[in-house]
């Protein structure tokens, strides 16, 4: 595996920019709203981390939300390097343009005469790259939970083919009927707060996020020393409970990074709260790990923000190192397993080797090893 | 950027034609419950590969699409935006885009990478490049399969092709298994980032003797060969030429952007 650098992160959660988020966490000052969802038989009110400033569910305003990420991060760099820089976008929004699509042909045709342009989901990054003088090359990775992780993986990839010298990763998931609708109808929602890895938890409480991270070769003191993605899963929704699956992707992601599990320093974990995802997690750590290794989850603070938080998360958990800290998992009491708790307290920690998880439906399972030089 | 094709399959036409979940349960004796049209589409292409070629389950698996599954955004919008209902299950988790090329990987044994991908425009050419730079990496050999599904009404999808309202458009899926290797290649395509202006795609068509096609996109080359259109086209294009032991210049463009894909028979 070859390492390629992280440049430069900005990310926009429900705690706000990454310094407020930053702030959020460190104070335990984390603010959550509420939203209707459609259950089988009534309205349900969820907590749902939900931007400060709303983003509507139209393709304008998540654009705009979006293009201000991509400005942000995009802003150091000159016209050459911007045109050497890839947009590539991991989310599991739903595309907007075509659902319009489908309203204006079956629901109202009278009103919408036949129109015709090329969109795609792809459309946000494409429109954005070309208003921005990026590079033409944008794709749009759609693999659930694990999407904008993997899209660091696919930016990786084109810049070490020498496709481009650049790649801006983008993570986005906004508020979305359909998906807060799917996932009540599967159960998976918390009524309260997530708790990861605890004996009572009881589900995920859904997030809005927009992160990037910029990937390239210049000199950085953080790397992307690897990572892997495999599908394997024991059905469509979850893998076995004892965690092999997810086992042999954190080590394959170790062998690829050329990284012992005794270098591992941290591992942050997908930790969604859900009964099925948690136990196969917890269970995949200790087939790999002894009972000392630090571990956390990140989800309490922010949500689970699906495509979005294999970027968030990155950001998120590196801006905590930059500022000398690893954050403590909240609300949790007990372990699954008794000899592997989640940090309890924030924890110093200014560099190292780091595991991420992502582990989403579908059997997409990632992991990325990343490291912060001791300087 | 040059990948050899060591195998591919094709499938075309009018999805109501022929009954592809049916074939999938009594000729490849496949689970097809809880998937929908476009999913059955996707799987029935892997396994007319499957049927020419030996697959590895450390292949790599692609799925592209120009546009994605309509079928369950359609149902979806129904359930929740007309009916005002809850939203059943599998319609939800077929949404998602990687679970179309989880059931294609379950179908074929492969346990590898897995992506699902959409890029606005050139979506067939981003996914090979996406694939050499990948492979560069790992070593592996993948597969890649593109995908389109027209739905009725067609309108729905020619809103979001940037197409004409008489233009017809095709249910197609297109596979080829893909490598770094020339070992028993059947052809190999090659490519690059580059972007080129009408003139110089001008000067290219007239120096070649390659048989070429251009995109119906490209009106300013007068397309001829296309009588009907998908996102993924170039994708067919290119299975048909190796079919035909024939190379190829597959002109693509979006825009002022001009792209070439070039597919040499070995």
């Amino acid at each position: 595996m070859h390492s390629i650098n992280i440049l430069d992160y900005t990310l926009r959660s429900a705690q706000g920019n990454t310094k407020e988020t930053l702030k959020a966490i460190q104070t335990g000052d984390i603010k959550v709203s509420f939203k209707n969802v459609v259950d089988y038989t009534e309205s349900l009110e969820i907590p749902y981390f939900l931007f400060k400033e709303e983003v509507l569910e139209e393709v304008d305003s998540i654009k705009q939300a979006i293009k201000e990420i991509v400005q942000e991060i995009s802003e150091p760099l000159t016209p050459q390097q911007r045109s050497q820089t890839a947009l590539i976008v991991g989310t599991s929004l739903i595309d907007h343009n075509l659902l319009n699509a489908v309203i204006d042909t079956v629901y109202d045709p009278e009103n919408k005469p036949y129109y015709s342009e090329k969109k795609s989901i792809d459309s946000f990054a494409q429109e954005i790259a070309q208003e921005l003088g990026l590079n033409s090359f944008t794709m749009t990775i759609n693999t659930a939970c694990t999407s904008s992780a993997n899209a660091v993986i696919e930016a990786r990839n084109l810049i070490y083919a020498g496709v481009v010298d650049y790649a801006i990763v983008l993570g986005v998931e906004i508020f979305s009927q359909t998906m807060s609708n799917g996932f009540s109808s599967m159960r998976l929602l918390s009524l309260e707060s997530q708790k990861p890895f605890d004996t009572k938890r009881d589900g995920l409480v859904l997030g809005e996020a927009i992160a990037a991270v910029l990937i390239g070769k210049e000199k950085s003191s953080w790397s992307l020393r690897g990572g892997y993605s495999n599908c394997n899963s024991f059905n469509i929704t979850s893998v076995g409970a004892d965690g092999e699956e997810y086992a042999e992707v954190m080590q394959e992601a170790m062998r690829l990074s050329e990284v012992g599990v005794d270098e591992i320093c941290v591992l942050k974990a997908h930790a969604t709260s859900t009964q099925a995802n948690d136990l196969s997690e917890i269970n995949a750590i200790k087939k790999l790990f002894s009972s000392d290794l630090t571990f956390t989850g990140l989800k309490p603070y922010l949500g689970h923000t699906l495509g979005a938080c294999g970027v968030l998360e990155l950001a998120l958990f590196i801006s905590c190192i930059d500022e000398g800290f690893i954050p403590k998992t909240l609300n949790h009491s007990e372990s699954i397993i008794a000899e592997y708790v989640p940090l309890q307290e924030h924890k110093r920690c200014e560099s190292g080797i780091f595991m991420l998880n992502y582990f989403g439906f579908g059997g997409n399972n990632t992991s990325l090893i990343i490291e912060k030089e001791f300087l | 950027m040059k990948l050899y094709v060591k195998a591919y399959s094709s499938y075309q036409g009018d999805v109501y034609d022929f009954d592809i979940k049916e074939e999938l349960k009594s000729k490849y004796k496949l689970d097809t419950r809880r998937q929908d049209t476009f999913i059955h589409l996707a799987v029935y292409g892997a396994q007319l590969l499957k049927e020419r070629t030996t697959l590895c389950s450390s292949d790599e698996l692609y799925i592209t699409s120009g546009v994605g599954n309509i079928d369950v955004l359609q149902k979806i919008h129904h359930y929740i935006g007309m009916e005002k209902e809850f939203i059943k299950p599998f319609d939800f988790i077929n949404i998602l885009g990687n679970t179309t090329s989880y059931y294609v990987a379950s179908s074929l044994g492969i346990k590898d990478k897995n992506s699902f991908q959409i890029s606005n425009h050139f979506t067939f050419l981003r996914s090979l490049i996406s694939i050499y730079a990948s492979l560069k990496i790992s070593k592996k050999d993948a597969i890649l399969g593109s995908l389109d599904l027209c739905t009725q009404p067609d309108g729905i999808i020619k809103r979001v092709l940037g197409v004409s309202e008489d233009t017809q458009i095709l249910s197609s899926v297109n596979y080829q298994k893909l490598s770094l290797s020339s070992v028993d290649a059947l052809a190999a395509i090659e490519f690059d980032t580059k972007t080129y202006s009408l003139q110089e795609i001008r000067e290219i068509l007239q120096e070649t003797s390659l048989r070429y096609v251009v995109s119906m996109r490209c009106k300013g080359l007068d397309p001829k060969e296309e009588t009907h259109y998908f996102e993924t086209i170039p994708s067919s294009f290119i299975n048909d030429a190796i079919q035909k032991k024939e190379s190829l210049l597959y002109i693509d463009c979006f825009g002022d952007s001009y792209k070439i894909i070039k597919l040499i028979i070995s």
